[in-house]
């Protein structure tokens, strides 16, 4: 199992170490002058942006900046933003626990929601709940997530007054929560239905009803339990997911997350800040597929020893 | 109709009876006829927008402001008294060509690096999907930010930064039906008979991607649709005045309570035109592969 883990540890390492190398490059790829861009709406003469160019160390080799962003990265420094001139890494620190909160309460109500009706729609299998779950799963998948965000505002914050329009506490998280967890309930109703499919129709699943075996237990120990160890693999790709659509998400409920930060960055060209947000959301995500790979080879014997 | 079925007849024009098996598959289901129906539907809006619009979608004071569905106008009007029902009527032909451009640009990249990556093999292989797996775990919309950070906004940025953040996903299911292919039988035949480098990969594994790239590209144009519209919902994308729906979806939301219709209109668009996709989309899958259909 340590070994698995180590292995699983250092592709998050390569996936990270990549990101450095891209975000990088990425500035170099920016058409005409960055510094220029950066600090288009500054006054400024041409020696400060001289200056700043010198502090970026834009005037090094390519080389040399990405040595020099990586010993800087080793003592946990991602550069100063451009607005506000604050650390982007105390920046990405503060606003993170917003976004977690919110990827994660979705997570909770994506798996739930999800799973529920992914496996009564496989238990059910063929009839009019079947359909209907399906249905709703498809119009789920179709819907964009700041609609269905914009509708919930409207019905649950407007119309009934229930929930507040926007907000820093609890309460105002529901509907952000409540829109990204039932955007990707859909995407896991689908893949649910499908392996609880296969599962139903296996050898041991028949053999256990055969034998005899109340319902409820066949479908918890026998069904259920192995249906849960595709699914579980997906999680870290869902993760993922949902981190990049808290992005859109938090813009609607105008959450303090990182993902509007992002787009704030965007707009404002403030690059040692997107930058910053570009390796911290690949970092995130990289150590986010290790726990779910570890929770997977816990759940299932074959991986780890393979 | 008898066209069709002298030629199913002949046994030496068996492409163009897989061909009619193949539409026929389609109108049998549901799900394919429903799609199409819908993308049709959408082809002749865009197409014939000019004859459709009661009104230029541009013009503002068209009617009042912010005037609820009438006869006048059926999904009211927007904050600058523009008709809601022309400009959505024009945001179907930017949404068509978002989707045909953005999965234009990754099918035609990811099909070059799956099939380099899967015919290779070795560490030319190993380099290349490892570099296409670590991309595809940035997920698509931070790729596409990074993009719009280089290039700036605007809808064509948009749509290249779309095309570019799929191409990793593209790749990956090229490579998979790839390996797949080089294990048949036909395939090592193929290579024994001497079939050079060129032959191999455009005669056989060419053709055999092709159809699982098309279900592929189908649902593509959905996730396409849906991000273009999240960038230019955050004003990444289209810029005013440009009638596309996730923009006019972001320009209702501080008028959420006093014209609901802003809000409403634009996003059954949306969702109307990714369920029509992703319906063909399965519907073509569906009739490629028989066997899904006892599903």
């Amino acid at each position: 199992m340590a070994r698995f883990i180590a292995q699983r540890l250092l592709a998050a390492l390569v996936t990270i170490w990549i990101a450095t190398i891209a975000v990088t490059l990425l500035i170099h790829l920016v058409p005409g002058d960055p510094v220029r861009i950066m600090y288009g709406s500054f006054q400024t003469t041409p020696e400060q942006l001289e200056e700043i160019r010198q502090r970026l160390g834009l005037d090094q080799p390519i080389w040399k900046q990405y040595l020099y962003y990586l010993g800087r990265l080793a003592q946990g420094d991602l550069g100063r933003s451009i607005v506000g001139d604050q650390p982007v890494a105390d920046i990405l620190l503060t606003r993170f626990p917003a976004t977690l909160a919110l990827t994660l309460t979705s997570l909770v109500i994506a798996v739930v929601v999800g799973m529920s009706l992914g496996f009564l729609a496989a238990y059910k299998r063929g009839t009019w709940v079947d359909a209907g779950a399906m249905v709703l799963a498809v119009i789920g998948v179709s819907m964009p997530h700041f609609w269905l965000g914009l509708l919930l505002l409207f019905l649950f914050a407007l119309q009934l007054g229930w929930l507040p329009v926007a907000g820093g506490d609890w309460k105002s998280l529901i509907l952000p929560a409540l829109t990204l967890g039932l955007a990707n309930a859909a995407v896991l109703a689908r893949m649910t239905r499908s392996a609880m499919i296969d599962i139903f129709d296996q050898d041991f699943v028949r053999t256990a009803r055969a034998k005899g075996l109340p319902r409820a237990v066949v479908l918890y120990r026998h069904a259920l339990r192995s249906g849960l160890v595709p699914i579980v693999s997906m999680l870290g790709l869902q993760f993922a997911y949902l981190m990049g659509g808290a992005i859109v998400v938090e813009n609607v409920f105008a959450w303090n997350g990182v993902g509007r930060l992002a787009i704030q960055a965007v707009f404002a060209r403030d690059y040692p800040l997107i930058q910053g947000f570009i390796l911290f959301f690949a970092t995130v995500v990289a150590l986010a597929s290790v726990i779910v790979d570890v929770a997977y080879a816990f759940l299932d014997p074959r991986i780890r020893y393979s | 109709m008898t066209d069709t079925v002298t030629l199913a007849a002949h046994p030496e024009d068996a492409a163009s009876a897989r061909k009619t098996g193949f539409f026929r598959a389609l109108l049998s289901s549901p799900t394919g006829i429903i799609g199409l129906a819908i993308v049709g539907l959408l082809l002749i809006v865009a197409l014939a927008a000019p004859l459709l619009a009661p009104h230029d979608p541009l013009r503002m004071a068209a009617g009042p402001r912010l005037q609820p569905p009438s006869w006048q106008h059926w999904m009211g009007t927007d904050d600058f008294g523009r008709d809601v029902l022309s400009r959505i009527i024009y945001g179907a032909q930017l949404t068509l060509q978002i989707g045909a451009i953005a999965v234009g640009i990754s099918l035609t990249s990811g099909l070059f690096l799956g099939l380099v990556a899967g015919y290779a093999s070795g560490w030319a292989e190993k380099v290349l999907m490892r570099l296409v797996d670590v991309l595809f775990s940035f997920t698509e919309i931070v790729i596409a930010l990074a993009c719009l950070a280089i290039f700036g906004v605007g809808l064509t940025n948009a749509m290249i930064a779309i095309g570019i953040a799929s191409i990793p996903f593209y790749a990956r299911v090229t490579h998979s039906v790839v390996l797949v292919e080089k294990n048949k039988p036909y395939f090592e035949a193929a290579v024994a008979a001497g079939a050079g480098h060129g032959r191999l990969i455009f005669r056989h594994l060419l053709p055999n991607v092709v159809p699982t790239l098309i279900v592929v590209g189908t649902l593509g144009v959905s996730t396409a649709v849906l991000a273009a519209a999240g960038l230019s919902f955050l004003g990444l994308g289209a810029q005013p005045p440009q009638p596309e729906w996730g923009f006019m979806l972001s320009s209702s939301r501080d008028l959420i309570s006093r014209a609901p219709w802003m809000m409403i209109f634009p996003g059954l668009a949306i969702a109307f035109t990714v369920l029509g996709f992703n319906l063909l989309g399965d519907g073509v899958r569906e009739a490629l592969d028989p066997r899904q259909r006892q599903r």
